[in-house]
């Protein structure tokens, strides 16, 4: 189907093949499931979840070790929420933005630094969760929950007054941007570390040693952007929905 | 190798129609993000939670203790302030009563320079009046001497005449 063996030339060579759209199903119930996704999002999830007993497991006034790089990246964070949602309203977010920021940059790194292919799946290979549509069109539209939540626990039904902020003809784009958000989203990171794998794995099936390495440090570079753009713009999103207008600030 | 880049192109083009494929959503999608919710639970409650608190616990404690610092070092200021004023009010206060004393000394040293003067122009006046008394004792008895000389000459005189 879509696998990509190049065809009689590199057959009786082993070298690397390059496989695009295959996926390893799971099919529970009447559904069916990227098994790779979920196998490497796990791998994923586990690593986090270690990270974050070993970083708070005896935690001191004093940190040392790994507490110390742990607190980093909640400082990290934190600043990132901060800095586009506010003073006032970032601490409840700071876990979604937060996760975000870890989950994507971890899927990233971890598809360009687990040599995956060394495991062989009957179809399909394993990949950076991220470079899976399903992967990304999820955290996209839980963003787009998020920050339609927190406009409207924050302003009740006046969210809507966001919609004809500063004039009225504003509102067609407004509704508009509610869909690009999720869609750019979404696509941005999926495009981005797709396209990355893709790169990789063609320059290593044409040229197997070493002229792929810089390709390789550009997609850690790549990767780790991704990751704090995508949960940059969700904190954006977040905080721009529970931002302040007009009659808001005569109130104060 | 040209046409081994077509083919990938194609081939995702091809994939996307079938089953399979780049833009293949199914049932991942929902459970990717129940998934990711999970995490951020998980993750809220062993991360996020535990650390910020230890965070927000530690710059609590800093900014205490800054006040705190703060505090007694304005205290300690306004010590200084006070000891400084204190020494310079000594100071005054000793330079008071050194002038005072020096002025003093003066003036018991022009009085008795004054007195001594005083004295010695007595004195002297003393002497003076005295030498003047035996001056005039001496011319006097001088004079006598002189009278009573005369009158001898006068009397062998007078006597040899007479």
């Amino acid at each position: 189907m879509a696998l990509l063996d190049v065809p009689n030339l590199f057959h009786s060579l082993p070298l690397a093949e390059l496989e695009v759209g295959k996926q390893f199903y799971w099919h529970v119930g009447n559904f069916n499931l990227h098994g790779q996704v979920f196998i490497v999002s796990w791998f994923v999830i586990g690593l986090l979840l270690i990270a974050a007993v070993l970083g708070s497991r005896s935690t001191q006034m004093v940190p040392t070790g790994f507490q110390n790089f742990m607190e980093y990246a909640l400082e990290f964070i934190r600043d990132l929420a901060k800095n586009q949602i506010g003073e006032k309203d970032y601490r409840p977010w700071v876990p979604f933005v937060g996760t975000l920021f870890l989950f994507i940059f971890v899927s990233n790194w971890s598809g360009a630094l687990v040599p995956w292919k060394l495991v062989h799946l009957p179809e399909g290979e394993l990949a950076a969760p991220t470079s899976d549509i399903n992967t990304t069109i999820a955290l996209a539209l839980l963003t787009s929950l998020a920050y339609f939540y927190a406009g409207f626990s924050k302003k009740g039904l006046g969210y809507f007054g966001n919609y004809v902020q500063p004039v009225a003809f504003m509102l067609p784009f407004k509704i508009i941007e509610d869909f690009t958000k999720p869609l750019s989203l979404s696509f941005r990171l999926f495009g981005n570390i797709l396209a990355d794998e893709l790169v990789v794995g063609v320059l290593v099936l044409l040229v197997p040693l070493f002229i792929p390495l810089p390709v390789m440090a550009l997609g850690l570079f790549t990767s780790a952007i991704q990751a704090l753009i995508f949960a940059t713009l969700a904190a954006a999103y977040i905080g721009e929905a529970m931002e302040d207008h007009g009659e808001g600030h005569e109130e104060h | 190798m040209m046409h081994w880049t077509i083919l990938l192109a194609a081939e995702a083009a091809e994939a996307a129609g079938e089953k399979g494929g780049l833009f293949d959503i199914d049932a991942t999608m929902p459970l990717m993000a129940i998934q990711f919710l999970v995490l951020v639970v998980l993750l809220n409650l062993l991360f996020y939670k535990p650390l910020g608190k230890v965070l927000d616990d530690r710059s609590a404690y800093i900014r205490n203790n800054q006040a705190d610092a703060q505090e007694r070092l304005s205290k300690a200021e306004n010590l200084a302030k006070q000891y400084e004023k204190d020494l310079t009010d000594t100071r005054r206060q000793a330079q008071a009563v050194v002038a005072e004393a020096e002025a003093e000394a003066q003036k018991i040293a022009a009085q008795q320079i004054a007195a001594a003067q005083a004295e010695a122009q007595a004195q002297r006046e003393q002497a003076q009046q005295e030498l003047d008394r035996q001056k005039q004792e001496a011319m006097q008895s001088l004079e006598q001497q002189v009278d009573s000389l005369s009158r001898q000459i006068l009397d062998k005189l007078l006597g040899a005449a007479g």
